[in-house]
């Protein structure tokens, strides 16, 4: 249920200010999805409904600064764009070794603590603390989050294999570590993950077999299991469902009264037996996804590019939130 | 099949001993690398496959739905005819598995190895350490490479967005071996208390105050334990270090004609060429088919239509005509950069490949 039309009423059972129902939302899908790409639509979407939006790239994918409208992002928060209406994008990433520093500055802990930190080096105490460079960067989220340094922090996660560990490292660091700031810092997060104010993960899959079913898996893992807020699920990358290739070209000619060449009929077929065959299973994937799931789903257009612009990125941002007609 | 097709991986299945599959994550590197399995045993080679994370369905075609065992190589049947001796057998990485089997070879004693096993740091992170995943795939493949049994070892890598860790896994290992506060703790020290090396004593001290006492002890226990086998991991780094640049070994790169995709498969075989590993080939996968092209005067004829069916199929010709030329513009200069190793093009099929027969048909596109 691809397309226009169809588009329209799959969107319209989500609430048009889902963007912003919580402060955090972290993006998540298999490597290969586009769940950045995803992630930098949501950022464009509530910064021109007026939101001002700090976008953190954890796993800092080159390029995503040029897709947002501005520089490489780095460490240190940058502005992307400011958009009419009040609305700005904020961007940065955040390295384990930076939200470790952070975390001993904040915690007051004193020069000398400071300093045996260092000279032991973030890679020893990780390796002592397993999830603690996951947990690092989900706590200095979670403080952004508590300073209220944005309307929404749209949290790019790691991609492929490594969105379940990262967000659950708060719940598995809890096996090892007993007691001290650690522990306190892995509830506090567990806390921001578990409240739906605060915190909603926006998950991303294709609309072929294999996606859908680790969509499912993902959801099931993060949203059931681990009881963090679901945002409505996305099926990037949809082709328009056009009904008319369903007509063999000859077909379709005739009911614009027109004749078509041998060779102009080959050619179309040649594009349409394709098309027919993504359309069936794009169908067949997105009814099985509303099927197994209860959460609204929204579909994004495929765009005929396999490199994005920014307005490229407009049309997806368009996409993800309803007209409020 | 010629021996010399530039677009053929036909020499490398029949010549490598180790095969390593790398890439992005989505770009079908399981898939590619269980059909060269297929491929390897249809040539009479005797083949096992390492999977890591397969997508559900593929595992079960492989017979990699039970769990625990699935960490054992398992028989696949029906891969067509294959010559004299060729067999395919599959398993599924098993990180904390593997890391456990490496500890208990190295280990000097059956009690050293229960004592590495049975500490909690240990167990927590066998599996979660950075890396380890990657680390363990290429001792999975050394471990299967040196049992003899097998003519091709294939090793699926984790995806990986840096796929350069993979390469440099086991250095970093002997890395970490190597950390000064490592060496300080495991150098004829015993307790905490006599510990008297400055940085590391305040290692201690911050681990303490940051995840609390209980820790303290596991780690330096942990650590010690490690330091009784720490000969035998430095050993094997190296070995592998050394099987991973040998001339029975190949990479093979495989990439999507996606941007981002592209730009990390051009990264990978940058670093590859660099770091003198052999690469055995490019493959591109699922790329979107290029439609027959419409002559000049029916692009006229088929300019302005009023909606209807005819206009859906112009207009789909045409956005697929563009998709399908700007992939193609987008793999120039990967495919440069993949030198005169084999460059294999695989088109986006109508539908995801997860049984035995979809691979027997992906290898033969791939020889």
């Amino acid at each position: 249920m691809c397309g226009s039309a169809d588009t329209v009423e799959a969107v319209n059972t989500v609430d048009t200010q889902w963007l912003t129902s919580a402060h955090v939302m972290i993006v998540a899908g298999k490597g290969g999805v586009g769940s950045s790409t995803v992630a930098a639509a949501a950022a464009v979407a509530a910064a021109r409904d007026g939101a001002d939006v700090l976008f953190i790239a954890v796993d800092g994918r080159p390029g995503m600064g040029a897709l947002l409208g501005g520089r490489e992002i780095s460490d240190r928060e940058q502005t992307m764009q400011r958009v009419d209406g009040g609305g700005r994008i904020r961007a940065r990433s955040i390295p384990a070794d930076q939200a470790f520093g952070d975390y001993l500055e904040l915690k007051g802990v004193g020069g000398l603590l400071r300093r045996a930190a260092s000279s032991a080096s973030l890679p020893m105490i990780a390796a002592a603390t397993p999830g603690l460079e996951h947990l690092l960067v989900l706590g200095k989220i979670k403080e952004l989050e508590k300073e209220g340094v944005a309307d929404l922090i749209v949290v790019d996660a790691p991609p492929a294999g490594h969105a379940t560990p990262f967000i659950r490292s708060a719940s598995g660091l809890s096996d090892v570590v007993k007691s001290g700031p650690v522990l306190e810092q892995a509830e506090e997060v567990a806390e921001m993950l578990a409240d739906p104010q605060r915190c909603k993960a926006l998950l991303v899959a294709l609309p072929e077999e294999t996606p859908i079913t680790e969509l499912m898996e993902l959801a099931t893992d993060l949203g059931d299991d681990l009881g963090l807020g679901l945002l409505p699920l996305v099926v990037n990358a949809c082709w328009p469902d056009r009904s008319g290739l369903d007509k063999s070209p000859a077909m379709a000619a005739r009911s614009h009264k027109l004749k078509l060449s041998d060779s102009a009929k080959s050619a179309l077929e040649s594009a349409a037996d394709f098309g027919r065959s993504r359309l069936a299973q794009q169908r067949e994937q997105i009814e099985r996804l509303t099927e197994a799931r209860d959460e609204p789903i929204i579909t994004l257009p495929r765009l005929a590019t396999p490199r994005l612009s920014p307005d490229d990125l407009a049309i997806l941002a368009d996409a993800l939130v309803p007209d409020d007609e | 099949m010629n021996e010399l097709d530039p677009h053929s991986l036909q020499r490398v299945i029949e010549e490598s001993e180790l095969l390593l599959t790398c890439g992005p994550g989505g770009v079908g590197k399981t898939t590619t690398a269980a059909a060269l399995g297929v491929a390897a045993a249809q040539a009479g080679r005797r083949t096992v496959v390492v999977t890591v994370d397969p997508a559900r369905r593929l595992a079960d075609a492989l017979g990699l739905d039970d769990g625990a065992a699935s960490d054992e190589p398992h028989r696949v049947d029906d891969i067509g005819s294959t010559a004299e001796g060729g067999e395919l057998w599959a398993l599924m990485l098993d990180a904390e598995k593997t890391f456990d089997r490496l500890v208990r070879e190295q280990s000097g004693s059956r009690k050293q190895a229960e004592t590495v096993l049975n500490n909690p740091v240990y167990q927590a992170i066998s599996g979660s350490l950075s890396g380890a995943q990657e680390y363990m795939a290429i001792e999975r493949l050394h471990q299967l490479h040196v049992s003899g049994e097998w003519d091709l070892v294939i090793v699926d890598t984790p995806p990986s967005r840096h796929a350069i860790d993979l390469l440099e896994a086991p250095d970093r290992l002997v890395g970490f071996l190597g950390h000064p506060v490592y060496r300080a703790l495991t150098v004829g020290q015993r307790t905490f208390a006599k510990i008297t090396d400055a940085a590391t004593s305040m290692f201690l001290w911050a681990v303490k105050r940051l995840a609390g006492p209980q820790i303290v002890e596991d780690t330096l226990e942990f650590f010690r334990s490690l330091a009784n086998i720490e000969g035998g991991l430095r050993h094997r780094a190296k070995q592998v270090s050394v099987l991973l640049r040998g001339e029975d070994t190949a990479f093979v790169v495989v990439t999507s004609p996606r941007a981002e995709a592209v730009g990390e498969a051009e990264h990978l075989l940058d670093a590859i060429a660099d770091k003198k590993f052999p690469l055995g080939g490019l493959v591109v996968n699922l790329i979107h088919p290029l439609p027959e092209p419409l002559s000049d005067a029916d692009e006229r004829l088929l300019a302005d239509l009023d909606p209807g069916p005819l206009a859906d199929q112009v207009e789909w010709h045409r956005e697929l005509s563009t998709l399908a030329t700007a992939e193609r513009e987008e793999l120039v200069e990967v495919e440069r950069l993949a030198g005169d190793a084999p460059v294999i093009e695989l088109p986006l099929l109508p539908v995801d490949i997860h049984d035995v027969p979809g691979l027997v048909d992906l290898a033969e596109r791939l020889t």
